[in-house]
Parts: C-alpha cells; structure tokens; sequence
C-alpha cells in the first residue's frame, strides 16, 4: 500500500475513470482503476463491491470471492453483494464433502459481532459507570444511592461489551482465512516439493490458515481436512475494518498485495 | 466319382469299394485292390478337400506313396486299418485287411491342379492310381468347409517334420517328389525291454536361452497296457517349466518304430524354458507300466533315457532393458478404463503383455509416472497362459490402480519391451502406444448454488410474450456511486481506545485524591464510620439495660464497659479496647477531652472493673448509678 492517499475528489475521479472502463468492456482497466483506490486509501464496501464483481466477470474466482466477502462485511444487508458473492461461489469448483467443521465459539461470537458498534458502545456505557460512580461522590446523600445503582447498572452492561471487543481482538490476531487465488493448488502431506499430493484446491475455495513453513502455508478446508500447499496461491482475507488490501500467502505475517 | 483299375488275377474285395463316393481306379493283382477318391472335383481357395487313398488286401510291408502336388498344402493326415471278411464261394471266408489314408489338403492357387497319382509299392512291384485334377477358383465353394481347429493334426508343430509321419502305425509313404527320410530318427526299438518302453521325446535339442523345448514322455508298448503307475517325471535341472498336457486316463495311438507297430501312451507334455547356456540334462523319467487287465495283468518297471539340449546363449546387441528370459514373441499394450477421469476418483491402467514364450517368466514394463499428477499403487498381476499345439502363449497383465491429483492433460508415456525372437534370431522391441489422460475438477457447487438466486429458472410458457423478464442470470451490475473510507485499524487497534477505556477509572481515582483523606475511594465518609460506631456503643448500652434486672453481674458490667470503650473508640478514632487506665487518660487528654469527662470515663470503667473482680458489691442501686454514668458520658459528649 502507498503512502499517498486520494483525496476525496481524487478517489471519485478514479472511481468514475473504472466504471467507465467497465462500460466499456475492459475489465483489466475497470479491475486496475478499483485496485488503485484502495492502495490510495480510498476504500468501502462501493470499491470492495465493484472489484469484485469486475473480477467475477473475468473469470478470476479467487479475487471475486476475496473482494465480494470484503464487501460483505462491511455492508452485511446488501443483497446485490450477496447475489455476486453466491454466484462466485457457485461457479467456485471445488465441492466439499462432509460436514463443516464448525469452529469454537469464540471464533463464532466474534464472526457475529459488529465489532465496530460493539467497541463504541462499551466506551460509552463503560465511561457512564465511572461517571455516575464520581457524581456520586459530589451528590447529597438523597441522591447517592440511585447513582451508586445507576453505575453498577453502567458497569454490569459495559463488562460483557468489553469482553467481545476483546474476543474479536483475539480472534483476528489468532485466526486467519483465505482465498485460493491460483486456478489450481496441490495440497501436499508436506510443505516440500517431495511432499506427496493429497489433493487439490481451485481458485476461489475458502479456506483456514493455520501456520506457515518456508513458501507453503497449512491450509484447513471447511470440512476439517488439511494439507499444506504453496503461500503464494493463498490470499489471506482478514483486512482491516474500514477497507485495506487482504494480503497474499501469509498465514500471520504477510503483507505483500494481492494482485 | 470313383475310378477303378484291376490288376491281373486279382479277385475284387467289394467291403473295401462300399464306402468309397466317387469312383477312382483300382488296382486288382492277386487279391490287391488300391484305389483314391476325392470329396469334391472343385474347391476353392479357402476350403478344405480330402483325398482318400484305399489299399486292400495288401501286405503288410507293402509302401503307399501319397499324391502330391506343389500346389496344394497338406493340412492333416489321417490312417487307419480295418479289417473285412468276405465269403467266398466255395472257399471259406477270407479275411483282408484295408489300408486308408485320407489327407486334407488345401489349394494355394487358382485353376486346375494336378495331384500324382498314389502307389502302392511292393518290391519291384508297383500299383498306381490315377492322377487327380482339382478345379480351384476364389473364395469358398458354398457347402465347403473351411479349415477348423479340429482339422490340424494334434501333432503338427510338436516334433521335427518326418518325426510324426513315422509314428503312424504303419509307413506312410511321402510323395513321390519327397525325400524318403530315415525311419523314426531318435526313437528306435531297444534290445532288452522291446516289449515295452519309455521314452522322452524333444521337440528341438538345441534351442536359446528362454526359447521353448517341448518335452514330451510316451510310453510304447506292443501290447495294451492297463496303468502306469509311480509315475515319475524326469528332473529338468536349468529350466523353467509349464504343464502342457497331463492326460488323467491312458489313451493309444497307432504308431510304427522301425517298421513293427506300436502302442504309444502319452504320460506327460510340458513345456520347458532354459534359464542358462550350455548343455543341460532332462533325467530319466520313470514308471511302473501293466499291461493286461484283471489277473491277467502284469506290472513292469520302465525308465526312459535322459535327453540332453544344447542351449545356445542369446546372441550379443542385447538392447537396454533386456533380460535373459524376455525371449520368444511379444507385444505391449497400455490401456486406461477412461480417458477423462475426474479429479481424485481412481481409474485402472492396464499395461498387457501378450505373445508366445514363456509368459510367467516375463517381467511387464512398469508404469511410471513421473511427477506428482497421479498417485499409482501397485499393481494387480493377472496371467493367462494357453497351450495350443504345445507352444506356450498368452498374456501378462498389470493392472495399476491410479488416481489423479492434479487437473489438466497429462499423456502416459509409451512402454518399450525388449525381447529375442528366436525365429528371426534377432532382438525385436515392442512398443505400447501412449495413452493421454485428461483430469477435469470434480463436479461441485452443489447445495450452494441451489441457494443462488441466479440460478436459471425452468423455461416457462412465457414464449408468446414479447418482451420475457427473466431472473438475474449473471452478477449483478457494479455500483455507480461510491461512499470512500479511509482504512482504519479495527476500534480495538486504534489509539485512543485504551485511553478511553482507563480514563474513567483514573478519573474517579483522582477525584478521591483531590477530596482527600477525609473519604474512601468509592465516596464514605470517616465521620459516618465514626457514627456507626457511636450507634454500635449505644445499641451495647441498651443491651445493657436488659441486663440490669435479669443478668449476671459481670454479665451487665462486661456489657457496659464494652459500650464505653466502642464510644471511646468511636470519639477517638482509634481503638480504646486494650490500652491501660493510664494510656487511656494521656489518650483522652492528648484529644483534647475535658478533665471532667476524663473523670467520668475513669469512674464508669473503675466501677465495671471493680464490679466484674468483687462479686456482690453490685446493688441494684449501683447497677443504676454505673449506668446512668456510662449513660450520662456518651449523651454529654456527644452534647459537647
């Protein structure tokens, strides 16, 4: 990501420069105009949305499927979002079979918390209690006893808040997710070339990121089945809340751009 | 159509002419009768014809010579004997015995064809018959048979030409055009044991490393032999063996050796394939041989002599890959049960050796896949071997198990397999085609895509409307409009958010610092702790009280004095429990307590003291005084 970002002129200037490319037909400009906004920091569930609709109709499954999920989580109800991203995972070629591993509950509570209002309504509530807890300290003695129940109320609400903005803080340090962005990928026993193959995955399956070694990257599918397979062909999706660019096979420490 | 010549003086046997179809001359001289006859003037290129050759009432040394011809390819030759008895008139019965010799020939060309006429000879003595003229054309004349497998002589192939003629049961003459060979070459009557014996017979006494030798052992007998028991098969050190023929019941054949008839018993054919140079031994085999039947019966021992083969090495130019037994006849053959497979669903390559030679001997060329597209396992080898007349063939099949990893277009290489042909004398090599594999991804997006609102809908009768509004069949279009955000670290990342979160506690301790000493954290005050236990001491007096009448004396003391010392602690905000008269008073003076309340304080407790250790002293007056004093104390301090 470059250190200059658009302007809020700049980013609608490109924008416009990439749908029209996209009326156009070329997508490889449209796809290169919503790439540059959000290396520029001109990014949103719009930018997500387009590029990974652009990538839909190349054919380019991996980037479809990264963008469309991008796009989802920051703007759950839209429905054309969800019609794109369930037809990239339509046209996605791989099938698993067998029952999906369901994962802890934590990593669940944190899937289904809007971590963004959940934070903000901690600060809030938790300041409250503190607050009312000070005035009670001024307060005559009438008053005293409502704010202490009024605090203890603050408090009680704020705790859990608190705790789920911390489990999605552990969560997004502790598991990562990603997209298969080469059209095919042997997953092998060993993160080696002498590893023998024990299957494949295609551009555009989801999957777990589990640990890195040397250019390979532990995958797990969604049906508990694992493997290792080049880091290069695994784009990791856990961006940042707001926008930003999901980077390229790492597991923890990547940082390169998807491209 | 049957021709007939008599000789002179000959009596005409007609039980030899009834089965005769066509008429063919005959012969007549002293009771000889020698004729030959033809199924069919007309064949064609594809047919089979027999001609038939009679000779009654010859001797028994007396020599057939066959008819022959270049053109013609003799498929099978049968003979036999019979005898017939006639009744002369006046003479008794005579009895005559009559010859057959039937070939089945088969033309080599179109048109007329010339056979010799056979003869009989008999020292310088000599019966002919006429020479056949057999019309050839094309293809095959309708109710003709064609050559079957039944029609080739069992023995063809298995022993050296002129070998097998001369184990019929009398001398079949050749052709005249034909050299006369020597009579049964390697098989000769013995001195002793004439009656009967075994032999071991080969069908080649120098072969090539791998190539097949044929081992055949009869037994020959003059007289019909019932069992051969204990049988033992001779010991072939240096080969490879395979079971060809093991008859389960003892069955003749006509044969003659040395010109006197025989009985010969096949016990055991098989199959034997050198693994080494030089010259190698088959032992003696053995058995124990009955002739005659029931008590008539008689058991003799018999060996027959060992044979040795030269085998000769394989010649050099061996081309890579070529192992000593990869002799004989041999194709290569690699087949996959489907060409386009599915990923990760296993299909089975067959690599197939097939030919003549020693199949079980034979090693199939490995399947290697370079690369890690597919996962072999190993394989499933099936043999199938047959013997038809005596020569060892059949097939070698691998068959892999295989199961692709990768997708796309792969080609399994061809297979190459070196062998010597020992016919030609000359190394061949047989290559299998190669076999290109196509692996397409698993077929998948099953349940989601049933979920996917652009799934197609059914096609509906909406055909006569003009303009039919399907569903959204392809992605939605992109957005025209765009809300930017800045990429921004999740609210946890951010930096003001711990701050945010501590604050409010740092906050409120500040505040308690600000208000100081005077209140907890959480707000008290230390004059409400004082209060409290300003209650506590009076709710001790009033307890107190209740025990002025109905308690103990110490009991009520103890209880007042326990009220004073809480209001004393209360007053001065330190524990008044424990400490002795004198600390007490410097207590009390220190803050700043009147003398005469100190007076108070001093009697109130001297009065408890003294009431708790002299029992007795306690009226009921001075109940009431003590507590009207302890009374008197608490109210008035709390006054000044």
């Amino acid at each position: 990501m470059t250190g200059t970002w658009y302007t809020d002129q700049e980013a609608h200037a490109v924008f416009r420069e990439a749908n029209e490319a996209h009326a156009r037909g070329e997508l490889d400009a449209a796809a290169e105009g919503y790439r540059k906004l959000l290396e520029h920091g001109a990014a949103g569930p719009d930018v997500h949305y387009n590029l990974g609709t652009t990538a839909l109709a190349q054919g380019r499954l991996g980037s479809a499927v990264l963008h469309l999920e991008a796009a989802r989580r920051e703007s759950p109800a839209a429905d054309d979002i969800a019609a794109n991203l369930a037809l990239a995972r339509s046209r996605q070629l791989d099938r698993v079979v067998g029952a999906p591993h369901p994962g802890s509950i934590t990593e669940r509570l944190a899937h289904v918390t809007p971590l963004e209002q959940t934070g903000v309504a901690f600060l809030i509530i938790w300041g409250m209690g503190f607050l009312l807890l000070a005035a009670r300290r001024l307060a005559p003695q009438r008053l005293r006893l409502a704010l202490a129940v009024g605090a203890a109320l603050s408090l009680v609400v704020a705790v859990p808040l608190g705790l789920l903005v911390a489990n999605r803080a552990w969560v997004d340090a502790n598991v990562r997710e990603g997209v298969v962005m080469v059209k095919a990928a042997p997953v092998r026993a060993f993160p080696s070339e002498s590893g023998s193959v024990e299957f494949e995955v295609h551009e555009g399956l989801e999957v777990r990121l589990l640990e890195q070694s040397g250019g390979y990257v532990r995958i797990r599918l969604p049906n508990g089945r694992e493997g290792w397979t080049p880091a290069d062909g695994v784009t990791s999706r856990n961006w940042t809340t707001g926008g930003g660019s999901p980077t390229r096979g790492s597991a923890r420490h990547g940082s390169s751009s998807e491209t | 159509m049957r021709t007939r010549r008599t000789g002179s003086g000959g009596t005409p046997s007609w039980g030899a002419l009834i089965a005769l179809l066509f008429a063919a001359p005959v012969l007549a001289q002293e009771g000889v009768e020698f004729s030959i006859q033809t199924d069919s003037r007309r064949v064609g290129l594809e047919d089979v014809f027999e001609v038939t050759v009679t000779a009654a009432g010859a001797p028994a040394d007396a020599q057939i010579l066959l008819p022959g011809s270049p053109d013609v390819d003799i498929v099978n030759t049968r003979s036999g004997t019979h005898r017939s008895i006639s009744m002369g008139s006046g003479a008794g019965p005579s009895i005559r015995t009559v010859r057959t010799v039937s070939l089945q020939m088969r033309a080599k060309r179109t048109g007329t064809i010339r056979l010799t006429p056979a003869v009989l000879a008999l020292g310088d003595r000599e019966w002919k018959t006429e020479a056949l003229q057999i019309e050839v054309v094309r293809g095959s004349v309708p109710g003709r048979r064609r050559p079957s497998q039944q029609d080739q002589d069992p023995f063809a192939g298995l022993f050296p030409p002129g070998l097998l003629d001369q184990l019929n049961d009398f001398p079949v003459p050749r052709p005249r055009d034909a050299p006369a060979g020597p009579d049964m070459p390697g098989v000769h009557i013995p001195q002793r044991e004439a009656d009967v014996f075994m032999r071991t017979l080969v069908d080649s006494n120098r072969v090539t490393v791998g190539q097949q030798v044929t081992m055949s052992v009869w037994v020959f007998s003059r007289a019909e032999i019932s069992a051969a028991d204990a049988f033992t098969l001779p010991k072939a050190e240096g080969f490879l063996t395979e079971e060809v023929d093991a008859p389960t019941q003892l069955a003749s054949q006509q044969r003659t050796i040395d010109g006197v008839p025989y009985r010969a018993y096949l016990l055991r054919r098989r199959a034997l394939f050198p693994v080494k140079a030089g010259e190698l031994t088959i032992g003696p085999a053995s058995a124990d041989i009955v002739t005659g039947y029931l008590y008539a019966g008689e058991k003799r021992h018999r060996k027959s002599r060992p044979v040795t083969i030269t085998v000769d090495p394989l010649p050099p130019g061996a081309p890579p890959g070529m192992a000593p037994m990869q002799v004989g006849q041999w194709s290569v053959a690699l087949e996959a049960s489907r060409t386009v497979v599915e990923l990760d669903q296993p299909f089975n390559v067959k690599v197939t050796l097939k030919g003549r030679g020693n199949v079980r001997g034979q090693t199939v060329p490995k399947l290697e896949l370079k690369g890690d597209a597919f996962r072999v396992f190993e394989p499933k080898v099936e043999d199938q071997v047959d013997t038809p007349r005596g020569r060892v063939q059949g097939s070698r099949v691998a068959e892999y198990l295989v199961i692709p990893k990768r997708t796309g277009t792969f080609t399994l290489p061809s297979l190459s397999y070196p062998y010597f042909d020992p016919e030609t004398r000359q190394y061949e090599v047989a290559r299998s085609d190669p076999v290109q594999i196509t692996v397409v991804p698993g077929r998948g997006g099953g349940s989601p895509v049933a979920q996917d609102s652009t799934q197609l809908e059914e096609p509906r009768d909406d055909a006569a409307a003009r303009n039919v509004l399907g569903q959204q069949q392809g992605p939605r279009p992109i957005r025209v409009t765009a809300r930017f955000e800045s990429p921004s670290p999740p609210i946890y990342g951010r930096r003001w958010f711990w701050p945010a979160v501590f604050s409010p506690v740092m906050l409120l301790g500040l505040l308690a610092f600000i208000q100081g000493p005077g209140r907890s954290l959480l707000g008290g005050r230390k004059g409400d702790e004082r209060r409290t236990l300003t209650r506590a001491a009076h709710r001790r007096l009033s307890a107190a009280v209740k025990l002025k009448d109905s308690g103990s004396q110490q009991a009520f003391l103890g209880e007042v004095e326990k009220a004073v010392l809480a209001f004393l602690t209360a007053q001065l905000g330190s524990p008044a429990q424990g400490l002795t008269q004198q600390a007490l008073e410097e207590k009390l003076a220190a803050a700043g307590i009147a003398e005469p309340t100190r007076a108070r304080v001093h009697r109130v407790l001297e009065t408890c003291a003294m009431g708790r250790y002299a029992p007795g002293s306690g009226s009921a007056a001075a109940r009431e005084q003590v507590l009207q004093e302890a009374s008197a104390l608490m109210d008035g301090w709390s006054r000044s």
